[in-house]
């Protein structure tokens, strides 16, 4: 559930209630704090990243529901559906994960939760054009990775889709 | 064995779960976190700064400005080199400056805090360029710097006169690499925490060499450097970046010893790109002589230096880089002239090739316009010059292998290059470019030297303590590879502990490619110490000479007697406290550089490197886009595969990004493109798979035979684009990056607009725009800086008091009051209150409004897209057929199901399709809706990025635009004070498609406005106070027009540079009828091209000269800025492009979206 349609916010700070990666838990929000403040702060789930604050990189890919979302931009208030990070995500993605090891999909390592999280949306969406190229690398428009030069992560996921 | 083996790299396990921790990701009891305050002047006086408000707020626990730091100079370099202190103390040099900083419980506190400093400025006359930094009349940046030359460095190499008098052929060019940043996904971030009662400082620091940062803390704060301890910790990319210690490590210690509280400090991205140290920008003149036989004679390099306000890594960077011009083909002479000037701006710093991109860049271009006047074959001209194994070059590097002539074999018949000569001038070319590079330098104090231990423990296992970082470029692999190899156990027996400086040897860290040559022999003979004490111990123990054992399988075996490694650490006598520890190391024999001349084989190895592009330019538009590049390496014997082809796809796509966009743009001394959406780097779609080669050979100095790879992948990648272009187009641009507006001319010629002399609407706005330079800007300029003080630098946005989750229309109208805002996706409202360009006191959430969210078909045929709709439903609604089997359609029930559809996506819908496809990212587009997408506000960088233009402070200021980076997102028709154009796609294509917007407010009826009346401005729309925009309709008979969209963008998801969107019906004889053709980010406001439908009717699809005509005659009305009339030219392109499309569709060829 999320925050009551008439609710008011005493001193600027609500309890809230959130999903995320199964367990229930409450947290304190104010109407701006970002999902990715209450991940890494308040949950300690630090593998999600923030590395440009503005929606830009990716790296704070998360689900919300069954949608790969940004959680710099999403307000932690507004969340109603069941959230997902990489550490609720990861043991699901295995063989993903292995690919990248294996095809030079991952350095620095920095942009690679959110990279998982968005390519196990994409490989969860079984769309049909998931096995080619050019479309892989337009669903990976908003992740943007600086140490790779995106042909490692992009192998990966053709090697983990093509299955 | 391991060596030479594909291994998943270290920690691959932690780094893709996200539990591996970076120094953002550590968390200390009562951490407290810091913000800087930093200067907004390029260049002025501090007269006084007074932090007692700041001191005194609840929740602040250090604030620290130059008084409370030692007086002492940071640098590197030390000397006459050091010019900077940590916080700036009389006076301030670039915009972004360190004056203040403070700790406190909450970021919102620290930033309240920092707002709360009051410093004192006297604005000094500043200088941007070095042009302007030069005298006679120039402002004086540093005091010991005389007419602000940092460093002036003139040497001759061989003998150049000689040489040049031997020339049959000199071909002279200037050339220009623009300032580039590293954009590491982890900003520059510390955290600090200093140990009272031990007197110890503990570092987590996000470096690729913690002993640097650990020299420099000490330093700056008076300790003793064994008080400074580095933790080990993951870090997120350095390519030089974090190659020294920066100001923040000393500013979060001091405030840590201030409070006795541990203090994190991580640098917001603003921060990062317009603060931290960049690619020093280059002027080079270059000349090159050679016989008419093609063979060298000599070069001669005058090159410039912006140095930026501080001396970092410039001295050795520009030395650097022209001894580059000496030595990667043979000459016979040198003369290099490096001046390094300093100028109001950020400083610059090692970034991944050190100089050497920016030199190569002007050497591999000149050697392609050398080759055409002698009509040589561009390859067989760098083969007849190339190094060979065992030449001296000109500064005394000696050359132990050089494999350059077989990498240019190599890439010639990789790339298909003989057969695809025959391209020039037809839009595909193909281009080569080379490089070579230091396995390492040893360039300073301790830098002839690494150090590592090993443990080994009783279970068998190998524990690697190396006191350097891997920020990425797999040090960590590499180190276990080689001790597992010594060692004779498996890879995955071995562990590694980097930058824990307690108990480790010394070792300088991740810099100038050294990690495989220096880190790599360190590891080698730490490893091979331990393997020789338990070969002996085992020998001992079989009775056997020791050279007759072999460490294999974690066992020492000789003769079928065997032991186990791990038992061998109770018996031999070196092992202590459970372990066998061994320290070992690597001294290099290399000489030092001499700094005065020059000379010195300073590397123990040096690498080689050919690329061969191949690109496709678009005719329309001039875009570049490079659609195969084959990357050719000597570096010896590769150790880690895998490594090494990911250094180099890295480096390649890095170099990819500075051939064609990337470039740091500043206006009056301040960066105005300080995020990833403005600055343009590669995304995944930009770019091919680059292929990495490696040839077989070792080199004897390297271990095993390895030499350098981390930075050559991108040094010739620029030059080698380049050498593509002009073999495509037939021109050749020697200012990087090649965007499409230096390729103007060349796909179709320039439209030019009507004499504004013949158009008295236009007088005005050409006399202001004639009076800009001519002192109007200047005046402005002054106005509004005076006026308002100062631009944001902190975002300060009031807090929000209340988030309001309304259910219906009415109860969202209702809610509304002056001062609150309504929140849609969220994807622009939340970053323009981060800009400060809204404060919105109170949030209406319109997610909850359920009506928002229908997308149905109306009973007339026609779309009805709820505002709140998200850019990603729509997608998949439009696309058809019906919901995904694994997407509930969230809309499913309001929304006609279209599973039973049997006509599919109407044509008009198809366009719609596309126009989404390129819209910003997928992850966006599941946040941002339709009506967010209409009313976002502009994108103008000045606007966006603190600059107190007109828009945002009033008439008084200037539009910066106007002489300043206007290339790419400004208008080009109708501009009047501000120049900033609509950035919605989906405005321009609901446009042909006739779509109207309902708009409510409370106590009223609904009013239906077309798109088209919409806009009033750039991004401003005609939308009274607290009316909302609840839904879009696009009528029946348009959805059924033939219809596509085009779009220019810089890198894929940007915004447009200008797009257009066509949609229109063939009458019975197959002549165009009805026509609508919008253009985007051409005019403040989406813009209908009249003029261009007019000449559309009537028209049939396949005449070429026809459409052609009609598709350039909305251009007489255009009223370009100075550079950014090749817009218009694109625009035209991009008209021609949608209708051929468009036409496609009503014969059936277009397959489905």
């Amino acid at each position: 559930m999320g925050v009551s349609s008439t609710s008011e916010f005493v001193a600027g700070l609500v309890v809230a209630g959130l999903v995320v990666n199964g367990e229930p838990v409450r947290v304190e929000v104010t109407p701006t704090t970002r999902l990715v403040d209450v991940l890494r702060d308040q949950l300690d789930l630090t593998g999600t990243k923030d590395a440009c604050g503005r929606g830009d990189c990716g790296s704070c890919t998360v689900l919300v529901g069954d949608r790969a979302v940004l959680a710099c931009l999403t307000l932690a208030a507004r969340v109603i559906e069941p959230v997902r990070t990489i550490e609720g995500i990861a043991p699901e993605a295995t063989a993903l994960r292995r690919a990248l090891a294996d095809r030079g999909g991952l350095q620095c390592g920095y942009c690679t939760p959110g990279l998982v999280v968005r390519c196990y949306e994409l490989g969860a969406a079984d769309t049909a054009d998931v096995t080619d190229e050019t479309a892989i690398r337009a669903g990976l428009a908003g992740n943007f990775c600086r140490c790779t030069g995106y042909g490692g992560p992009v192998l990966s996921l053709l090697e983990t889709m093509g299955r | 064995m391991a060596i030479g083996h594909r291994v998943r790299p270290d920690s691959w396990e932690a780094r893709t779960s996200g539990a591996a921790k970076y120094t953002t990701d550590i968390r200390r009891p009562g951490m407290l976190v810091a913000r800087i305050l930093r200067s907004p002047h390029p260049h002025a006086e501090i007269r006084a700064i007074d932090a007692s408000k700041a001191r005194a707020i609840d929740g602040v626990a250090a604030v620290i400005t130059a008084v409370d730091l030692p007086k002492v100079a940071y640098m590197h370099l030390g000397g006459a080199f050091s010019d900077r202190t940590v916080l700036a103390r009389d006076r301030v040099r670039f915009i972004g400056e360190e004056v203040a900083a403070v700790a406190a419980e909450t970021i919102e506190t620290a930033n309240q805090a920092v707002g709360l400093i009051d410093v004192t400025y006297a604005a000094l006359p500043a200088a941007l360029t070095p042009q302007q930094a030069s005298p006679p009349g120039t402002p004086s940046i540093h005091d010991h710097a005389v007419g602000n030359v940092a460093l002036e460095v003139n040497r001759s190499y061989g003998d150049p006169d000689q040489a040049r008098s031997r020339a049959d052929i000199v071909v002279t060019g200037t050339y220009h690499y623009r300032p580039a940043t590293h954009l590491c996904m982890e900003p520059h971030s510390v955290v600090a925490d200093w140990d009272p009662a031990a007197e110890r400082m503990n570092l987590w620091v996000s470096t690729q060499a913690p002993y640097f940062v650990r020299k420099e803390v000490a330093r700056l704060l008076e300790l003793e450097m064994d008080q400074v301890h580095t933790h080990q910790v993951a870090v997120g990319g350095g390519f030089g970046a974090k190659a020294k210690a920066g100001t923040h490590e000393a500013i979060a210690a001091a405030l840590s010893m201030q409070c006795g509280r541990p203090v994190r400090l991580v640098l917001d991205r603003a921060e990062e790109f317009a603060t931290t140290a960049s690619r020093h920008p280059f002027d080079i003149d270059l000349s090159t002589g050679a016989r008419a036989d093609g063979t060298l004679t000599h070069r001669d390099c005058s090159v410039v230096v912006d140095n930026g306000a501080y001396n970092h890594a410039g001295p050795s960077v520009a030395v650097f880089a022209t001894m580059v011009a000496a030595n990667l083909y043979r000459l016979e002479g040198c003369r290099t002239r490096a001046r390094l000037v300093y100028t109001n701006k950020q400083p610059g710093a090692s970034f991944r090739g050190y100089g050497n991109p920016q030199m190569t860049f002007a050497m591999e271009s000149q050697l392609d316009e050398l080759a055409g006047k002698l009509g040589m074959d561009r390859i067989d001209i760098r083969i007849r010059n190339a190094n060979r194994a065992g030449d001296e070059t000109l500064t005394g590097w000696r050359l132990s292998s050089a494999g350059l002539v077989q990498c240019l074999e190599r890439a010639r018949a990789e790339i298909g290059w003989d057969a695809k000569q025959h391209l020039a001038g037809t839009g595909r070319g193909v281009g080569v470019a080379a490089a070579i590079h230091v396995s390492g330098a040893n360039a300073f104090e301790h830098s002839e030297h690494s150090a590592a231990a090993v443990d080994i423990h009783p279970d068998g296992t190998v524990h690697i303590h190396f006191a350097g970082a891997d920020a990425g470029t797999g040090q960590a692999t590499l180190l276990r590879q080689i001790a597992a190899t010594e060692l004779g156990v498996a890879f995955d027996d071995t562990a590694v502990t980097m930058m824990n400086s307690d108990g480790t040897p010394m070792d300088l860290g991740a810099w100038s490619s050294r990690g495989t040559v220096w880190s790599g022999h360190c590891m080698a003979d730490t490893a091979g110490r331990a393997a020789r004490i338990l070969r002996e111990t085992a020998a001992a123990k079989f009775g056997v000479a020791a050279s007759r054992v072999e460490l294999v399988g974690g066992q020492a075996r000789c003769d079928g007697e065997k032991i186990d490694i791990g038992d061998l650490v109770a018996l031999a006598d070196e092992s202590g406290r459970g372990r066998l520890h061994v320290e070992g190391g690597y001294l290099t024999g290399v000489d030092k550089m001499d700094k005065d001349t020059g000379m010195g084989h300073f590397s123990p190895a040096y690498a080689f490197c050919v690329q061969a592009v191949e690109v496709d330019v678009d005719r329309d538009t001039n875009q570049v886009r490079v659609v195969d590049v084959v990357s050719v390496h000597d570096s010896g014997t590769i150790l880690n595969p895998a490594g090494a082809e990911g250094q180099v796809a890295g480096a390649v796509v890095m170099g990819l990004g500075a051939a064609l966009g990337e470039e740091l743009t500043h206006e009056e001394g301040r960066l105005i493109n300080p995020s990833f959406l403005e600055y343009a780097a590669p995304r995944a779609g930009d770019v091919p798979t680059v292929r990495s080669l490696f040839l077989d050979g070792a080199d004897r100095a390297g271990p095993y035979g390895a030499k350098g790879l981390g930075e050559i992948g991108l040094v010739p990648t620029p030059a080698a684009v380049a050498n593509a272009v002009a073999h495509a187009t037939g021109i050749r641009v020697r200012d990087l990056p090649i965007t499409p507006d230096k390729l103007r001319g060349w796909g179709r010629p320039p439209v030019s607009p009507r004499s504004v002399w013949l158009r008295p609407s236009r007088w005005w706005t050409a006399t202001i725009r004639w009076l800009y330079p001519r002192g109007l800007h200047r005046v402005l300029h002054r106005m509004s800086d005076r006026r308002t003080g100062r631009p944001s630098e902190i975002s300060g946005s009031a807090p929000v008091a209340g988030l309001d989750r309304p259910e219906t229309v009415d109860e969202a109208v209702t809610a509304y009051h002056a001062g609150a805002a309504y929140l849609a996706g969220g994807t622009d409202l939340l970053v323009a209150r981060d800009q400060g360009l809204a404060s919105p006191v109170r949030l209406i959430d319109l997610s909850t409004v359920r009506s928002l969210r229908d997308l149905c078909d109306t009973s007339a045929g026609g779309l009805h897209i709820g505002a709140a709709v998200t850019l990603a439903d729509l997608r998949r609604r439009l696309s058809g057929p019906g919901p995904e089997p694994d997407r509930p359609d969230r809309t499913a029930g309001q929304a006609g199901d279209r599973s039973g559809d049997p006509a599919g996506p109407q044509p008009g819908d198809r366009m719609l399709v596309e126009l989404l496809d390129g819209l910003a990212t997928p992850q966006i587009r599941e946040m941002a809706t339709v009506g967010g997408n209409l009313l976002q506000q502009k994108r103008c960088s000045f606007y966006r990025n603190g600059f107190n233009c007109y828009k945002r402070g009033g008439w008084t200021c200037p539009c910066y635009a106007v002489l300043g980076e206007h290339r790419f997102h400004h208008a080009v028709l109708g501009g009047h004070r501000c120049q900033a154009v609509t950035p919605s796609d989906l405005a321009t294509g609901l446009l042909v498609l006739d779509a109207t917007v309902q708009l409510s407010r409370p106590r009223s009826q609904p009013r239906q406005v077309p798109v088209g009346a919409l806009y009033r401005g750039p991004g401003e729309t005609v939308l009274a106070s607290g009316e909302l925009l609840t839904a879009v309709t696009v009528p029946a008979e348009a959805r059924r027009r033939l219809a596509a969209f085009e779009k220019l963008t810089r890198y894929e998801g940007d915004f447009a540079i200008c797009s257009a969107a066509v949609a229109l019906e063939l009458d019975e004889t197959g002549a165009i009828g009805d026509v609508r053709v919008a253009l985007g980010s051409i005019a403040p406001e989406p813009y209908r091209a009249t003029r261009t439908e007019d000449r559309l009717r009537g028209c049939r699809l396949g005449d070429g000269a026809g459409l052609e005509r009609a598709a350039s005659a909305w251009a007489r009305d255009a009223h370009p800025l100075a550079a950014n009339g090749w817009k218009v030219d694109a625009a035209c392109g991009l008209i021609l492009e949608a209708l051929h499309r468009a036409g496609a569709r009503a014969v059936g060829t277009d397959v489905r979206s």
